[in-house]
């Protein structure tokens, strides 16, 4: 007989992605989860306009949107990934479901990669609902600010050519390529975590013990460089290695703060958000990799 | 042809869980089930039926011995193509609907399109749940989710099927549309191998069982074999006058060397009986 059934194989790993995303969206839980995100950004279409001095203010309203949303994506994803990821195997082992679909000709790299990418749809389409709203709530805004900074200038007699270049100003910070690409650096975030909660889960039986371990892997992500840097500062080779080690063993998530930079309204450089997919990728086969090891040998 | 299954000296130990003792939970057990065969392993609970079909279907490792199903070996994923199984006391996924069910482990065995919606409908066909085809299994009852069970075991037409306790917890009209369901399979030449601690249900579909005791096979053979007692023969009557059963006692005692061991009135079981006042009655 040939090896007909390798792993990696795109229509099973679908067939088990489109599964996991439709057990996520009926599990009515991340309703609540998913709405109070949702409810917060919405609310940036309601707040009352201010009559405060418009150049300051502008720029005030635009970043506090801007921050409030990335902010509820931020969690949302965070804790979506932590906690359905968690949620699934432990699930499909103690309700022995995962006997029937690893007795049918499933591999079970496919069977974790499935997982893998059905969490992470969701999580992609739900950023993408955020997205919208949080675009449209920035360019609804931002119209409102365009006109009272266009007012403004004009009662104080500005010329044409300042008040072009102070409205230009104005909707760098609005709804911007950059801001997308932001959004997109919160999706990466959120496959770092989903493969870390994956590896967790392979080891683990409880969902309790994943996301606390989970959480706590994602809290020490955002500050292993600074503690990487006190720790291995000067010392030579050694440290290095050392530090590298650290780094692939506990995700760094510093380097997806340039989220909150791209929010103050600094460009999105084309090879930070290249470095950022490498090392998004560099994980996600990392821990892949380790997660496979781990269930392959595994007993149920 | 090639045996259906053949587990060759298998042994499996579970290592010691928090200062306890290890397991050997199967030891020394080889079976080897020919294709078309139905097989029952019967023990109480706890001697190892389970693990034997786990390792059969390479979902534990075996300590020492094989398993192969149809020549592969259980730990490739290819020996799971032609193998269909049902586990102990099963729960599927709830969110789905029993056709939705059949659908994804259909998918995972790479059907699809139109085959695959005309396997699902034959399949619920099968084991009666078309009306049930659209509910969700969370509202499933027991006997229910143990057909949906053996149906996603049997959707992509393996030649040979594993039931682990496929009767446990099910009311005895459920067992019995599930041991129709399994004379069925014997009728289109599939191998099944199943395993139980209700005996009678073993003796009722099984040509051939294994008696397995403390992860050890005690016995094994053809059931009518094991079952026959060599020494006696049974006469059952219907309709017969008092006067013709004193003539053929008279004719026993009269003859040499045979001797009445029982006469009376042969019992039903409870099972049938029960079976004929409440299924049986509307049929
Ligand atoms: N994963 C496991 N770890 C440790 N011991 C186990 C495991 N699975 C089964 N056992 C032990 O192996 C023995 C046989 O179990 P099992 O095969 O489930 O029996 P059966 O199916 O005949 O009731 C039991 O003593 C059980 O406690
Ligand atoms: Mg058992």
């Amino acid at each position: 007989m040939t090896a007909r059934h390798r792993p990696l194989n795109p229509r099973r790993i679908t067939v088990l992605a489109y599964h996991t995303f439709t057990q996520l969206v009926r599990m009515k839980v991340f309703y609540f989860l998913g709405a109070f995100a949702v409810i917060l950004i919405a609310a940036n279409f309601l707040r009352l306009p201010t009559h405060a001095a418009p150049e300051a203010v502008g720029v005030q309203l635009l970043y506090s949107i801007k921050s409030s949303c990335a902010g509820a994506m931020t969690l949302f994803s965070i804790v979506m990934a932590i906690v359905a990821t968690g949620l699934l195997l432990p699930k499909d082992v103690e309700d022995r479901t995962l006997y029937t679909i690893l007795a049918k000709p499933v591999p079970r790299l496919d069977y974790l990669l499935g997982k893998f990418f059905g969490v992470a749809a969701l999580i992609f389409v739900s950023l993408l609902v955020m997205d919208l709203l949080m675009t449209g709530a920035l360019q609804l805004r931002m119209g409102g600010v365009l006109e009272q900074q266009r007012a403004a200038g004009e009662a104080f007699g500005h010329p044409p050519e300042m008040i072009e270049a102070q409205l230009a100003e104005t909707r760098a910070l609005g709804p911007t390529w950059a801001l997308q690409g932001a959004v997109f650096v919160i999706f990466l975030q959120s496959v770092v975590i989903i493969s870390v909660a994956l590896l967790l889960s392979t080891f683990s039986t409880s969902t309790l013990f994943t996301a606390i371990v989970g959480f706590l892997v994602v809290f020490i992500g955002f500050f292993q460089a600074d503690a990487r840097e006190a720790y291995f500062h000067g010392t030579g080779v050694l440290g290095k290695i050392g530090s590298a080690i650290m780094t692939t063993a506990l995700p760094d998530l510093q380097l997806y703060k340039l989220i909150d930079a791209v929010i103050e309204g600094r460009p999105l450089e084309a090879f930070d958000l290249l470095k950022v997919t490498g090392v998004t990728l560099f994980y996600f086969v990392v821990y892949t990799f380790v997660s496979w090891l781990v269930i392959a040998r595994k007993e149920f | 042809m090639e045996p259906a299954v053949e587990i060759e000296n298998l042994t499996k130990v579970f290592p010691a869980h928090f200062g306890g003792r290890p397991v050997r939970a199967v030891d020394r057990v080889s079976i080897r089930i020919e294709p078309g065969e139905v097989y029952g392993l019967i023990g109480p609970n706890g001697s190892g039926k389970s693990t034997t079909m786990k390792a059969l279907l390479g979902l534990v490792a075996p300590t020492s011995g094989t398993c192969r199903i149809f020549g592969a070996d259980s730990l490739a994923v290819d020996s799971r193509e032609q193998v269909g199984f049902l586990p102990e006391n099963p729960y599927f996924y709830k969110h789905l609907s029993g056709a939705e069910t059949l659908r994804f482990y259909g998918k995972l065995c790479g059907l699809r399109g139109k085959s695959l919606e005309a396997r699902v409908d034959e399949l619920l066909e099968l084991v009666d749940l078309v009306e049930a085809r659209d509910r969700r299994l969370g509202g499933y009852s027991k006997g229910m989710l143990q057909r949906i069970g053996l149906a996603q075991a049997l959707v992509q037409e393996p030649r040979l099927v594993i039931l682990d306790e496929p009767t446990a917890g099910v009311d005895p009209i459920g067992s019995r549309q599930i041991r129709d369901l399994v004379l069925a399979l014997r009728e289109r030449g599939i191998t099944v191998f199943l395993c139980s601690h209700l005996l009678e249900q073993v003796q009722e579909v099984c040509d051939r069982v294994g008696i397995i005791f403390r992860g050890r096979m005690i016995r094994e053979g053809r059931l009518e074999e094991m079952l026959s007692i060599e020494d006696q023969t049974e006469l059952v009557l219907r309709d017969a006058r008092p006067e013709l059963v004193e003539e053929i006692r008279r004719l026993i005692e009269a003859a040499d060397g045979a001797e009445l061991v029982r006469a009376g009135r042969p019992r039903t079981t409870l099972e049938r009986l029960f079976l004929r006042e409440t299924v049986d009655r509307n049929e």
